[in-house]
């Protein structure tokens, strides 16, 4: 049997079985694990390169995964192989491998499971490719569901720690919530366009009413909602950094958190523009706005160096969300590809910084960095020039792709953007010059020695990446979209707009921290900063009105229910009649091979005089 | 017609080699005295899953033949791991003399399995399957110090010949009717048109004497009504023979009931008088299988006899394959009963498991399994969920099939909807017992002063491999067809 149409369901099925590999046998053996996850992130990112180079096998196979007895209910198994696709593996298998390697250096000398560790990065890369690849709706969700799973794994892979532990549950159920609406969201899809295949969705939004698409668009964006992060339930993405940096990096910046714009591109493809309403146009972009604004006010404040790079990742992701909203979805898929390296960098070239000063996060311990660890903390800075989009970084591109958009479709949502931008230079500057310049303010800063090798060379290939990637003649090969065309660059107002909040948010940043001379933080101290390191207070309305006075209500109310109606009356009462039956049954089986054989017989009577009767 | 010219020799190649290596099994038991009996149980579970290895591909693929085989080398292995209680039952004080020949006789049974597999006609039918039924009376009052084994042969053996006897007869009214003892199409579409009298009557006669041979396949898969002999003897019968008997035996029921009633597929198209009556009466037979068999296990405290019930309730879901008659219903079949297998024979596994180093055979034994022995508890409660139905277990998938059969009968007889009703129902009903071991393992304290359960290597095994296939084939069932 000619099985080489099936090649890539080896993106799937080879990380999950490492993963089970590492899970069950691998226990007592954590190197070996490590060796077997680095192996199967290099082999699928082999593949992923062969493909994107040329490699056909023709169509891979579609399987039922559930049969059912009407055609279009039956849950199948399909891979999409179109550059949309493609190159966004490339983008998980990349970072995936970069992330699998940091890993090594990152967690020597834990005292940790390592294998469950391993095993929760390899379950990763099955449930991201899944999400990636998957030709239906139905199998996006289950990716959508087992990277929430994975995401909670390792956001809890120190579970002994109180805030790990619940930093993992609050981003389940946060997920949660995202999730319901988005299980909604397939069942209209399934309602209205008849089909989850993506391949088969062209064309029939024209024949739907507005609002009914409008509804169907909203309940899918709501996943994206939960899995991206964006306000309002982006709450759970700063505390997700309890988890290990190298997750940070692969699941919180780069890939996973990613997915929400990936699905929403992938619907706009094939369900063609003009399923994406006015009225949900604007719901999706006024989210992103919002998210990207008050993201990078948050950010402002907060000392903990992962915490800003979070922050700041929510910001990004309210960019792509907002140009998502635009129906510039190309932009939107430029600046997730080029985020993707850069913010991976930033994340890992932490992670270094963190190891490197005795697991120190708080930006304020930090100090003289630059002198005492200069290839990482120049990495770092590539990273930072282009997240703050300086003219020829990567990052410039793309945010100059969405600005493009933004002042095309709508001028508020360009000014937004550029408003964004003058705090994201500040806020990044902030923590660059506290960090690494001046001296340091404390023991673990004193005592910082550059990275290993494990550590040191994905900082570099990312750093290369962060540069580079943005130019057209490698964007025009790599951006994970189907015939994406890097656009001329042309002086013009959003050029000099942009250049004008990079120079506003340096030259704040210069004159509120100097030289990194300050000791503690200028702005601290006041109520504004004090609402901005209590994240507007938003978690704590969830937390004491929401949850606290809301759902413990109702959780009180179907308790009650549960007991006295379901369990009480309905169980009660069935399992006493069905019980009853049974006593029935074994009166008859009493034991005495007469009355057996006496029931065999009549039944076999009765069954005749039935069968008689259909002549 | 004559035997030669139906059927050829290299057919039975793997039923003779069982039948040859039982032989020599049982004159080595005889003539070596000194060899310990554990040997033979080795040596006859290998030369089972052999057979078995032969039956996957290639000249002897046989579906059921393999589940069948694989079963009872599996039902031989549980013997081995068995053999404290055989020795008390068979010899007493521990003396293993005379257990050989109960390690020997399953591949006797086996081969019968095989030959029914590959008949044609009525008569090798009839002969395979009483090949398997003695073998099997036997093995189930093979505990001679047991009451409740001696019970149990003499009840199969006494309701099993009076099923024989129906059989027998209905197997006569058939050459009556055709003038044929053959299995096929021509035969069947003959006597429907009053064969070569042309006369109504043979045809109605003709259905008599079907609805007799089904009620034979009936008592062999434990359908209703012919399924009384099974609640007493899977509990009074020796645990390796109960597993024989719930999966390799009901295995060979389905054989039998698939070679009866595919000739009459052509003909049963929906819409059609014969079609109608078919499917009403396996309808309704499904449904009262399912009853009794889900309804009566409900208050069961003995494992063993709950087991007795659950292959009843079981049968009932396969029985509503017969509804979609078509080739594809073997597939189908042996599908379930391929998950049924890997479940019910890891489930008695640990029953054997908890009687030896407990005593006792009562759902009450396995209670604190999850504090003493997690890994363990964790294999039976995987085994255990797939055969409620509990989804990502192949139990789960299997059961499904059933029930887009079921909806799709509804759509071709526009009837039945009562059958879907009780079969959810039903299925609602599997969770309360099978859930019964579990809250046994999980929900009650150990208790005091008994030790962890010590898990002998096949069982281990055994459990192992099962949860596995019943995880990976339920998460992924279209591994199945690879």
């Amino acid at each position: 049997m000619n099985m080489i149409h099936n090649l890539p369901w080896l993106f799937l099925l080879l990380p999950l079985v490492v993963a089970a590999i590492d899970w069950v046998c691998l226990n007592k053996h954590p190197r070996l694990a490590a060796t077997l996850s680095l192996l199967s992130a290099a082999a699928t990112l082999g593949l992923c390169i062969a493909y994107l180079t040329g490699l056909q096998t023709g169509t891979p196979g579609v399987y039922t995964w559930m049969p059912c007895s009407l055609e279009q209910l039956c849950l199948h198994l399909g891979l999409v192989m179109d550059p949309l696709a493609m190159r966004m593996m490339l983008v998980v298998t990349g970072i995936g491998l970069l992330v699998h390697f940091f890993s090594i250096g990152y967690m020597k000398g834990d005292s940790s499971n390592l294998s469950r560790y391993y095993a929760g990065l390899s379950i990763f890369m099955f449930s991201m490719s899944t999400i990636v690849l998957a030709d239906n709706l139905a199998m996006t969700f289950i990716g959508w569901e087992m990277v929430g799973f994975s995401s909670y794994l390792l956001i809890g892979h120190w579970f002994n720690k109180a805030s790990a532990a619940d930093a993992a549950k609050k981003a389940f159920i946060t997920n949660r919530v995202g999730d319901f609406g988005f299980l909604l969201g397939i069942l209209l899809t399934l309602g209205f366009f008849g089909t989850m295949n993506f391949a088969d969705m062209a064309g029939k939004a024209a024949g739907i009413a507005p609002a009914v698409l409008t509804v169907t668009i909203v309940c899918l964006f709501c996943g994206a909602v939960g899995k991206s992060a964006q306000f309002p339930l982006h709450v759970w993405l700063p505390d997700a950094m309890e988890g290990p940096t190298p997750v940070s990096a692969l699941i919180h910046a780069a890939t996973m958190v990613a997915a929400g714009v990936y699905m929403l591109v992938r619907l706009q493809v094939s369900m063609g523009v003009e399923a994406f309403t006015d009225t949900a146009c604007n719901i999706i972009a006024w989210t992103g706005a919002i998210t990207a604004v008050i993201a990078a006010i948050m950010a402002v404040q907060q000392d903990d160096i992962k915490r800003i790079l979070a922050y700041s990742t929510l910001s990004q992701l309210g960019y792509m969300v907002m140009a998502v909203g635009l129906l510039a979805g190309e932009a939107a898929m430029f600046h997730l590809y080029t985020h993707a390296w850069f913010k991976a960098l930033l994340f890992l070239g932490a992670g270094a910084i963190i190891i490197c000063c005795h697991h120190e996060q708080d930006i304020w311990k930090m100090g003289g960095l630059s002198k005492r660890m200069p290839l990482t903390v120049l990495c770092f800075m590539m990273g930072t020039c282009a997240l703050i989009a300086i003219p020829g970084f990567s990052g410039f591109f793309s945010k100059e792709a969405i600005l493009d958009a933004a002042l095309a479709k709508n001028p508020v949502f360009f000014w937004i953007g550029a408003g964004v931008a003058a705090l994201t230079t500040f806020y990044m500057l902030r923590l660059c010059i506290v960090a690494f310049m001046g001296p340091a303010r404390d023991h673990g800063a004193e005592h910082a020695k550059e990275a290993g090798f494990t550590m040191a060379l994905p900082l570099l290939i990312l750093a290369v990446m962060a540069v580079i990637s943005g130019y057209g003649f490698i964007a025009n090969d790599l951006v994970p979209f189907n015939g994406f065309h890097a656009h001329g660059f042309a002086l013009g107002l959003p050029f000099y707009v942009s250049m004008g909040s990079l120079a506003l948010g340096i030259l704040l940043a210069l004159a509120i921290y100097g030289l990194g001379s300050r000791t503690k933080d200028p702005l601290a101290g006041n109520c504004i900063s004090k609402a901005l390191r209590n994240r507007l207070y938003i978690d704590a309305l969830y937390d004491k009105v929401i949850i606290g006075g809301l759902q413990q209500g109702f959780a009180h109310l179907m308790e009650f229910l549960d007991m006295f109606l379901i369990r009480g009356i309905i169980c009660q009462l069935l399992v006493w009649i069905s019980v009853r039956i049974g006593y029935l049954c074994s009166w008859l089986q009493c034991g005495s091979l007469r009355a057996y054989s006496l029931v065999s017989a009549i039944g076999l009577v009765i069954l005749l005089l039935l069968l008689a009767n259909q002549f | 017609m004559n035997i030669v010219s139906t059927y050829t020799w290299c057919q039975f190649a793997p039923a003779f080699a069982l039948v040859g290596l039982a032989a020599l099994l049982i004159l080595a038991d005889a003539l070596l005295p000194k060899l310990p009996k554990r040997l033979y149980a080795g040596i006859a579970a290998l030369g089972a899953f052999v057979a078995a290895f032969f039956m996957t591909t290639g000249e002897y693929a046989n579906l059921f033949g393999f589940i069948a085989t694989v079963a009872t080398g599996l039902s031989i292995l549980l013997a081995f791991d068995y053999t404290k209680v055989c020795c008390e039952s068979i010899a007493g004080n521990g003396n293993e003399e005379g257990t050989g020949e109960f390690y020997a006789l399953p591949l006797v049974a086996c081969a019968g399995i095989l030959c029914l597999t590959q008949a044609r006609d009525l008569v090798m039918l009839f002969v395979s399957l009483e090949v398997v039924t003695l073998t099997s009376y036997v093995l189930a009052g093979y505990f001679r110090r047991n009451q409740g084994s001696i019970e149990a042969g003499i009840k199969y053996l006494v309701l099993g010949a009076m099923s024989t006897g129906i059989l027998v007869y209905g197997i006569a009214w058939y050459f009556g009717m055709v003038g044929s003892f053959t299995l096929s199409a021509e035969t069947v579409y003959s006597a429907l048109n009053g064969g070569v009298a042309g006369s109504p009557a043979l045809a109605f006669g003709f259905l008599l004497a079907t609805a007799m041979l089904f009620a034979g396949a009936f008592f062999k898969i434990g359908a209703a009504p012919m399924h009384v002999w099974i609640p007493d003897v899977y509990q009074g019968a020796p645990t390796p023979t109960t597993a024989f008997l719930a999966v390799a035996s009901k295995a060979a029921g389905f054989v039998v009931l698939c070679s009866l009633i595919l000739p009459y597929a052509p003909f049963a198209t929906p819409g059609s008088l014969l079609g109608r009556i078919l499917v009403t009466s396996i309808a309704i037979v499904a449904a009262a299988t399912l009853l009794i068999g889900n309804l009566g296990a409900m208050r069961q405290t003995n494992l063993k006899r709950l087991l007795g019930y659950s292959s009843i309730g079981q049968a009932g879901f396969i029985l509503v394959f017969f509804l979609q008659l078509q080739v594809s219903l073997e597939q189908n079949v042996y599908d379930y009963l391929l998950a049924y297998a890997l479940a019910t024979i890891s489930a008695f596994f640990a029953v054997a498991m908890v009687r030896t180093q407990r005593g006792s055979e009562e759902i009450a034994a396995f209670r604190g399994l999850g504090k003493t022995n997690p890994r363990t508890a964790f294999l039976i409660t995987v085994s255990f969920a797939s055969l409620a139905g509990v989804p990502l277990t192949l139990g789960f998938i299997v059961k499904l099939k059933t029930f887009v059969t079921a909806v799709s009968a509804i759509q071709n007889w526009d009837n039945f909807c009562w059958l879907l009703v009780i079969m959810v129902l039903t299925a609602a009903t599997g969770f309360y017992y099978y859930f019964k071991v579990l809250r046994s393992m999980y929900w009650e304290k150990p208790q005091p002063g008994v030790p962890a359960l010590r898990v002998p290597l096949c069982t281990a095994i055994v459990l192992t491999l099962s949860a596995t296939a019943l995880i990976i084939l339920g998460t992924l069932p279209l591994l199945m067809r690879f």
